[in-house]
């Protein structure tokens, strides 16, 4: 109710400013001040109105009614960057009194947008009014004289907005130009109808503005293990500032705080203590002159660990060099530096070169030219340990290495308006959770040549291709201008570029392919002639690439390079010039720069005629008609000429005859090969020429028929020798001639068939020459050889028929004269051979033999000179048809034999027919081989008079041989041993010749021992106890494989004596099983038991098994020829039917 | 007059800093290169070639007539007229042309700070003021007579250059 009487409105200020009729105003700064309102019909003798403001406020001394108060200073409303400030216009009541408002920090932020703009705002704050107006205007910084209260309509209206409490705050919008200029301003309080209002009011924006805080405060330690705080300072702000740091450190050993003012945006605050915690905050001020304290920064707390690394993580690029820095506290006691030693990845200890002490806690280690990262798994990381002695903590420092080595290269196009760089993506795990940008910036002429990243750069978008490759397209170019560019990796931990390159655009082009590329075979000059356009661009000189090659699949091309940047065409040799080539051409700028364009299209030439026919037709002739008379009719015959002697095709052939009577006539034969004329004069010359599109040809052949050049031999001797069904040589020799001799024709036929002549020409200096033709060796041929003289053609040499090759014929008497002395060599061998053989058989088969005296059978015979040995055999079968006389000897081997039940007939008939057939003694491989009666009947023997009929039931014998090993290189004594060895066990029974036997049993024991075919050792050995065995058996291992038929080993008859053992013909003396009686036991009588009774019971004692072992007594019988044999058979079986 | 000479150093730095890295023999070389390209440029620009020569266009003086170019800073204010032209051509093709021309106006400096005569750089024209207005109403004719008259300036400038012009 108060405030509805009247009022007046009293100013007290905290403090007095001086106030002078020039400036009415009362300025007020960041300082509180008090309005005291008073009604407004009090005296206005304290009032200090400008003029045009309405005198209805005025003050009084001693009476105050209401009061306003305002503050400029930070209780008021904040604002971000922009002069605060705040009118607290409060009547001057006690519940008023504390009144302020807060004004809201969005609308703080809204200014600070507004700053762009130029425009500041004040607020000014009232409370409890009802309504309040605030009136502003900024005075102009003009000279004193103009200087004064501005008029009443020079004030705007500041919005002013007052809330339920009372409280109200106006706008005063303050443009960025204005923040030093004065702004007068006065309040209209309107309450309960009555109106107050102040006095002017002065204030420069400037003084009242609040900064922001700072932003970005940061703590780290610095290389010598100080902690440095930075920050920054907060954007936009008219002024200098001043920074207040507030940090306190709290570790186990100390705990500190401290305040520091400083200018610059980082403060230093000692050495840092590993295992403590830093806490800072910073508010910022102006500078200079009055300002207000921003707000205090959130505190910021950095923490130390027991190991410090500083910094803790690098990230940097190949071939950079980077340091870390180390304390290390242990135990609450800092490892002194020298202690402390690194490691890698808790693998590799650094060398100790690479760090040093920096001080007596710090430890520095360096890593130069360093390599990129290799990642371990999900590391992507190198850890560096800093360690004391063997213990190393388990905190380490990270070292990221990127290579960002990364290509850029650059390509304009051939129409100078676009350039696409490309560049690798690196795959490198490193780079996982970057990204590449590629950036560039623009130079307004040329390259440096050092390019450098600089400051103010351009991003550029490129597209991953196909390739892995990203694509970047600069259009429209710049083409002088140098692009330097550079990769970006943006890693988590900071970035990283690439080592910038410079591309001029200009540079780089890769021209477009020169256009109508044509290619033609010059008519006349015969060379490949390419022509083409050059492109648009660039308008530098270019050079020219042109490839040609023969038109295929496969072309092989050939290069020719034009460096004149001025020819549009080039002309190349080519051997063929009746061939299609394929031409292309490519550029590129003459000094170098830039890429080959690419290969224009390909143009391909056409085969037409170039010059005249190189050469005429070669040919000859075929004389038809009686050879007595005069006239005879003559056919040309000619081969076609070829593309590469046409040039390049044959359009007639003309041929031109040539007779002293007529001269000289031409005749047009068109395209074909063959032309008849009638020659009849003396000497008739034709040519014959080849004509084409150009003309026609100027070296040709002549013929000349001449009737006395017939008669002219120069052809001495002509030969022909085939060298296979598609090559003669013929051969020849001339003999000298005083005519002049221009080549020769060779001409050949098949004489059995009726084909027509062949015939090619030969320089005249060739001595033979190869004719490659398909020839039948069996045909007969005649090849002629006509010498062709300037003169005519001259008498021909014919033959018909090949030549005996003498070096054939020499080649087969050389082989006659090494194969008549081989045969008469091999006839003296086998002669002689027989003439041994005879005598070891006469030998052999008189050694033993009986005294005729006494053998009842031998009486009559004359053993001293048989005419033959079937002679001999003759008498001997004769003899063994009577009984007694064959079966004396058998009692010499009766006490021998020892009985054996036979099971089988098998067993009974032994398979094996025995026959012991020593082959002549093998001295060189020491073995006496046995072989099959059929196949070395001349050797044999002995054999069985049972064995015919053991063969009539068609079993062939299945022992082909036997083999005598024996170590002994004698042949005499060999021979002898066998012999002896033989003939003892013949007659075993005899106590000298037991002996004898025994004792060369035992030489055989260690000499030669004498096997079966078809038995197997296993069979042998249980029963074969001397030593000679295992000798045997290595000797047998010792043979080759492959000889192995050869070489076998045989068992002789074994089988039968191991089934029956007590038929092993044994010594007395020893228990050696007698390697040779098996032929001699003739067990086989057995078989015959059934079928000759009578004669088994008259001359053997079989005893209860029917059987008896029978040791032949003629070993004689052994040797029989095929004849005997068979004779034999008959004989026996008659003798046992 | 320490501050001007100072200046004007400051301002040819870095073209002296290039005169030193590039011959001036290129520089002159890739001048005329790059003439030649953008005659060939406009050549190529199909509609250029139709316009005939012996008709006159009223209204389009603004544009630089074809004169023989004595000097370099003739030559250079006539290309910063051809190139602000140009660039309000809304044309793609006459973009890599006014590319062009800002290669070739820094090529013409470069040449004018060997010889020591700096040229000062020009900027837009106030005869240009209205070009938007021109533009809107004929842009064919713009185009094509600027690029026409561009293309004869240039042949006047490659003639020129040959000669050795002064500053």
């Amino acid at each position: 109710m108060v405030c509805q009487k009247f009022c007046a409105v009293l100013l007290h200020w905290e403090f007095i400013y001086a106030v002078t009729a020039f400036n009415p105003s009362y300025p007020i700064t960041s300082w509180r001040f008090k309005l005291s309102c008073l009604p407004p019909n009090a005296t206005q003798d304290y009032l200090l109105l400008p003029a045009g403001v309405s005198g209805n406020m005025s003050a009084s001394h001693g009476y105050y009614e209401t009061s306003v108060e305002a503050t400029f200073n930070s209780s008021g409303v904040y604002f971000s960057s922009l002069p605060k400030s705040a009118f607290h216009c409060c009547f001057w009541s006690e519940q008023d009194k504390n009144c302020s408002v807060l004004a809201d920090n969005t609308e703080g932020k809204t200014f600070v947008s507004t700053i762009h703009f130029l425009v500041f705002q004040q607020i000014g704050k009232c409370c409890n009014v009802l309504s309040i107006g605030c009136y502003f205007y900024f005075q102009p910084e003009v000279s004193e004289d103009s200087a004064g209260v501005p008029q009443r309509g020079s004030f705007q209206a500041a919005p002013c907005t007052c809330d339920a409490q009372g409280c109200c705050e106006c706008l005063v919008p303050v443009p960025a130009t204005k923040l030093n200029s004065s702004l007068l301003m006065y309040l209209k309080i309107s309450s309960g109808g009555i109106t107050f209002q102040s006095p002017l009011l002065s204030v420069q924006p400037i003084n009242v503005v609040k900064p922001d805080p700072p932003v970005g405060l940061h703590m780290e330690v610095t290389d010598d293990g100080s902690l440095r705080i930075s920050w920054s300072s907060p954007t936009l702000v008219p002024f200098p500032l001043q920074y207040q740091v507030k940090y306190s450190e709290n570790s186990t050993a100390i705990t500190r705080e401290a305040e520091k003012i400083v200018p610059a945006t980082a403060l230093l605050v000692g050495s840092v203590l590993p295992g403590s915690s830093y806490k800072a905050q910073v508010r910022a001020k102006r500078l200079r002159g009055p300002g207000i304290w921003s707000d205090w920064t959130p505190t910021h707390t950095f923490t130390t660990q027991d190991v410090i690394y500083f910094p803790p993580k690098i990230l940097t690029s190949v071939g950079s060099n980077v340091s870390f820095h180390c304390i290390y506290k242990n135990e609450n006691k800092i490892v002194s530096s020298k202690k402390i030693v690194w490691w890698m990845n808790l693998a590799e200890k650094i060398s100790q070169s690479q760090y040093h002490v920096v001080s007596d806690r710090i430890s520095k280690v360096t890593f130069a030219n360093l390599n990129a990262t290799r990642p371990r798994g999900k590391f992507t990381f190198d850890a560096v340990y800093c360690c004391a002695g063997p213990e190393c903590h388990h905190r380490y420092a990270e070292l990221y290495v990127i290579d960002v080595n990364i290509n850029i290269s650059c390509e304009t196009d051939g129409h100078l308006t676009r350039m696409t760089c490309r560049w690798p993506t690196p795959a490198a795990q490193s780079l996982v959770g970057s990204t590449l940008q590629l950036r560039y910036h623009r130079s307004s002429l040329y390259c440096s040549d050092t390019p450098s990243i600089h400051p103010i750069s351009e991003p550029k978008d490129c597209r991953v291709q196909k390739d892995g490759f990203q694509e970047c397209v600069f259009q429209p170019i710049f083409l002088l201008s140098g692009y330097t560019m550079w990769i970006r990796v943006s890693h988590p931990l900071g970035s990283l570029d690439s080592p910038p390159t410079c591309v001029l655009p200009d540079s780089v082009v890769k021209p477009l392919p020169p256009s109508r590329v044509q290619a033609e075979i010059t008519v006349n000059i015969g060379l490949l002639k390419i022509s083409w356009e050059k492109p648009v661009f660039p308008e530098n000189n270019l050079q020219y690439q042109i490839r040609y090659g023969l038109n295929g699949k496969d072309i092989q091309w050939k290069m020719h390079e034009v460096y004149d940047g001025k020819s549009k065409s080039a002309s190349v040799l080519v051997p063929d010039l009746c061939a299609v080539y394929t031409a292309q051409v490519r550029c590129r700028r003459l000094d170098g720069l830039g890429y080959w364009s690419n290969w224009s299209s390909p143009a391909h030439t056409v085969i037409t005629d170039i010059k005249v026919p190189v050469r005429g037709p070669e040919f000859w002739r075929i004389i038809t008609g009686d050879i007595t008379k005069k006239e005879r009719n003559v056919t040309l015959l000619w081969k076609p000429l070829m593309k590469n002697a046409s040039l390049c095709s044959v359009r007639r052939y003309v041929i031109s005859h040539y007779t002293s009577r007529n001269g000289t006539w031409l005749e047009d034969v068109g395209n074909g090969t063959k032309s008849t004329f009638l020659w009849t004069e003396q000497a008739h010359t034709v040519t014959v020429l080849a004509v084409n599109s150009i003309g026609a040809s100027f070296a040709n052949f002549n013929l000349t028929f001449s009737w006395p050049m017939n008669k002219v031999n120069v052809v001495q001797s002509l030969s022909a020798y085939p060298i296979n069904s598609s090559c003669v040589i013929l051969s020849w020799v001339l003999s000298p001639s005083d005519y002049n001799l221009m080549y020769l024709i060779m001409e050949w036929k098949n004489l059995n068939e009726d084909e027509e002549v062949k015939w090619l020409r030969v320089p005249s200096t060739v001595k033979k020459y190869y004719i490659y033709d398909h020839f039948i060796p069996i045909e007969k041929y005649q090849f002629s050889l006509y010498p062709i003289f300037m003169e005519g053609v001259g008498k021909p040499k014919t033959i018909s028929s090949f030549t005996q090759d003498d070096t054939e014929k020499h080649q087969r008497e050389a082989g006659l004269y090494v194969i008549v002395p081989i045969i008469i060599s091999s006839s003296i061998l086998l002669l002689g051979t027989l003439l041994v053989s005879h005598q070891r058989m006469k030998k052999l088969f008189w050694e033993d033999v009986p005294n005729p005296k006494n053998c009842s059978w031998a009486q009559g015979l004359n053993f001293q000179k048989p005419e033959t040995f079937e002679h001999l055999f003759i008498k001997h079968t004769e003899s063994v048809t009577f009984g007694p006389l064959l079966l004396e000897p058998e009692t010499i081997s009766e006490d021998i034999s020892v009985d054996t039940s036979w099971r089988s007939k098998d067993e009974m008939v032994p398979a094996t027919v025995l026959s012991l057939l020593l082959r002549t003694p093998d001295i060189a491989k020491g073995f006496v081989c046995v072989g099959d009666p059929g196949n070395s009947a001349n050797f044999s023997q002995a054999e069985g008079t049972q064995l015919t009929c053991e063969d009539e039931e068609g079993r062939p014998p299945s022992v082909k041989y036997a083999t005598l090993v024996s170590k002994s290189g004698e042949t005499d004594e060999e021979q002898e041993l066998i012999n002896s060895s033989v003939s003892k066990c013949f007659s075993s029974k005899s106590s000298p010749l037991e002996e004898s036997f025994s004792r060369s049993s035992w030489e055989m024991e260690s000499q030669a021992f004498l096997v079966l075919a078809n038995q197997h050792l296993n069979r042998l050995l249980p029963h074969l106890t001397f030593s000679g065995l295992d000798e045997l058996l290595k000797l047998e291992e010792n043979f080759p494989e492959e000889n192995n038929d050869e070489k076998s080993v045989y068992y002789l008859g074994l089988t039968s004596i191991r089934k029956r053992e007590s038929d092993v013909f044994l010594t007395e003396e020893s228990s050696v099983s007698c390697p040779f009686p098996a032929h001699c036991l003739l067990t086989d009588i057995t078989v015959l038991q059934d079928s000759c009774p009578h004669f088994v019971e008259n001359n053997f004692n079989l005893g209860t098994s029917g059987r008896k072992t029978f040791v032949s007594y003629m070993p004689q019988f052994q040797t029989c020829s095929t004849q005997t044999h068979k004779i034999m058979e008959s004989k026996m079986c008659d003798l046992t039917v | 007059m320490r501050c001007g000479s100072l200046c004007q150093f400051l301002w040819l730095w870095p073209y002296l800093s290039y005169v030193h890295a590039v011959p001036i023999q290129k520089v002159q070389d890739d001048t005329k290169t790059l003439i030649k390209t953008i005659v060939t440029r406009i050549s190529d620009i199909s509609h250029t070639q139709l316009v005939s020569s012996k008709q006159r266009v009223t209204g389009l003086d603004f544009i630089p007539a074809v004169h023989p170019v004595l000097s370099l800073s003739k030559m250079d204010q006539t290309l910063a007229v051809y190139q602000q032209i140009l660039t309000s051509l809304p044309s793609r093709n006459v973009i890599q042309i006014s590319n062009d021309l800002e290669n070739l106006r820094d090529l013409l400096h470069l040449l004018a700070s060997s010889k020591n005569c700096p040229l000062p750089w020009t900027s837009g024209l106030e005869t240009l003021a209205n070009l938007g207005s021109v533009l809107e109403a004929s842009l064919y004719s713009t185009e094509v007579v600027a690029l026409s008259r561009l293309q004869g300036s240039l042949q006047d400038m490659l003639r020129q250059l040959d000669l050795s012009p002064g500053c």
